[in-house]
């Protein structure tokens, strides 16, 4: 049995909406299958006012084991440090985070705004929101950089703008079935199993983005969404399209650019107008290319790619 | 027989064909177009894009115009040529720009200040 507690800061619930719709498996499956016991979630906890505190207070203390700390949303520090902006149960979230954080085994961020504060710390960051253990692509965010579980683990960082339910799910099962250790994460603490491919891999639009060929207005099915509508699959690491939405579609499948939320700078350009759904470029050439592509290499394999495109690949060729 | 069905020209490569060569004699006419500045930034691609969604879809000459369109590649920074061929826009084998705000054929040599790779 692993007790879980799952808290939110700044946050909009998106993840835990995204988590109540896991399937593989679901939420229910995580305690009836593989004996997890949610001590409290902001949804699904029944405990209220100073019987809350009391089970807060419990798990600090070690009365009772704290498995596995979730936490979903940003650390507010707003006004001067203090986190009054984000009060809970009685004192400053911020206060909970940290004494939960040191008493737990692990402790797992969920969503971008968990992981590197997400939009709330977009310049200029109104509630001085910090990531657990990172601001933006900045190593520290609240816990510190050093800062370790009582596991040996760093925060497991989950990112997203949601999260997939199954990558958090599937981690909450990992670590709860003892096979943390299993676990090798990235740069950004970010588990390898979901974060090493690229959005792009698995993409319905690669032959279209392998013969250079743009989709230049939404709703087209043909045509690669990099070139032109800002869609950052190339350059993201997550399995979206390998690990489908709902079991059975992907934003870029539909039509719709990545916005790269599961990379800490996300949101892109802090949002200045005109950088969203518009592949920004410096003279005509994309100001980020897919990754490991150098400039030169770019443009030759462009040349090449657009010269020996067949036909069907500038048509639409999904029948309906 | 055989031959006559793959030689035949369609309806929409035909007009493509027609237009493409009105442009060509308008640009070998001597049309002045608005070449420099090109357009690097967001502001001047927006400036130049919005200009454009102002005409008329028939309206060529000024479409020509305000893209800066050339007959040859421009030489861009870098020893980066900008060619239709190689930019986004362009639809290889309609030999066709797919800009919204333009639709135009053009050739693979020609260039404009929209271009991007």
């Amino acid at each position: 049995m692993a007790n879980i507690l799952w808290l939110q800061g700044g946050a909009c619930s998106g993840n835990t909406m995204s988590f109540l719709n896991a399937e593989e498996p679901s939420a229910c499956d995580l305690v009836t299958d593989f004996g997890m016991n949610i001590l409290w979630h902001p949804s699904l906890g029944m405990e209220l006012g100073e019987n809350l505190q009391q089970l807060l207070r419990d798990c600090v203390s070690g009365k009772i084991k704290l498995d596995i700390f979730v936490f979903e949303g940003t650390v507010v520090n707003a006004p001067n440090g203090t986190g009054e902006w984000n009060r809970f149960a009685g004192r400053p979230m911020k206060e909970w985070v940290r004494e939960l954080s040191d008493a737990a085994d692990f402790v797992v961020a969920i969503g971008d705004c968990a992981t590197w504060g997400g939009i709330p710390a977009t310049a200029p960051n109104p509630t001085d929101s910090q990531g657990l253990q990172f601001l933006k692509r900045d190593h520290g965010g609240f816990l510190g950089k050093d800062f370790k579980a009582k596991s040996g683990l760093p925060v497991i960082n989950i990112p997203g703008c949601p999260a997939h339910p199954d990558w958090v799910t599937q981690i909450l099962v990992a670590v709860a079935t003892g096979r943390a250790g299993d676990l090798s994460l990235d740069e950004f603490q970010r588990p390898k199993t979901f974060f090493q491919s690229f959005t792009q891999t698995g993409c319905t639009r690669n032959m279209h983005f392998a013969y250079k060929v743009s989709a230049t207005e939404f709703g087209q099915r043909k045509g690669c969404l990099f070139y032109d509508l800002g869609c950052r699959g190339p350059m993201t690491h997550s399995p979206c399209n390998r690990i489908l939405w709902n079991r059975v579609s992907s934003k870029t499948r539909s039509g719709m650019p990545c916005l790269g939320c599961t990379e800490p700078e996300f949101p892109f350009f802090d949002l200045a107008p005109g950088t969203v759904f518009k592949t920004q470029t410096v003279m005509g050439v994309p100001k980020d290319l897919p990754e490991g592509v150098n400039k030169k290499g770019y443009i030759k394999l462009t040349g090449a790619a657009k010269a020996a495109a067949p036909a069907w690949a500038e048509q639409d060729i999904f029948v309906v | 027989m055989e031959d006559q069905q793959t030689t035949a020209v369609s309806p929409e490569q035909a007009a493509d064909d027609e237009l493409r060569a009105r442009l060509r004699e308008m640009l070998e006419g001597g049309l002045q177009t608005e070449v420099e500045p090109r357009a690097y930034d967001h502001e001047t691609i927006q400036a130049v894009v919005a200009r454009l969604q102002r005409l008329a879809p028939d309206d060529y000459e000024n479409k020509l115009k305000i893209a800066g369109f050339t007959l040859e590649p421009w030489q861009g920074a870098d020893d980066i040529e900008q060619a239709c061929e190689t930019c986004m826009y362009y639809v290889v084998h309609r030999r066709f720009c797919e800009l919204p705000e333009l639709m135009l054929p053009v050739e693979p040599e020609w260039s404009c200040r929209l271009w991007r790779i």
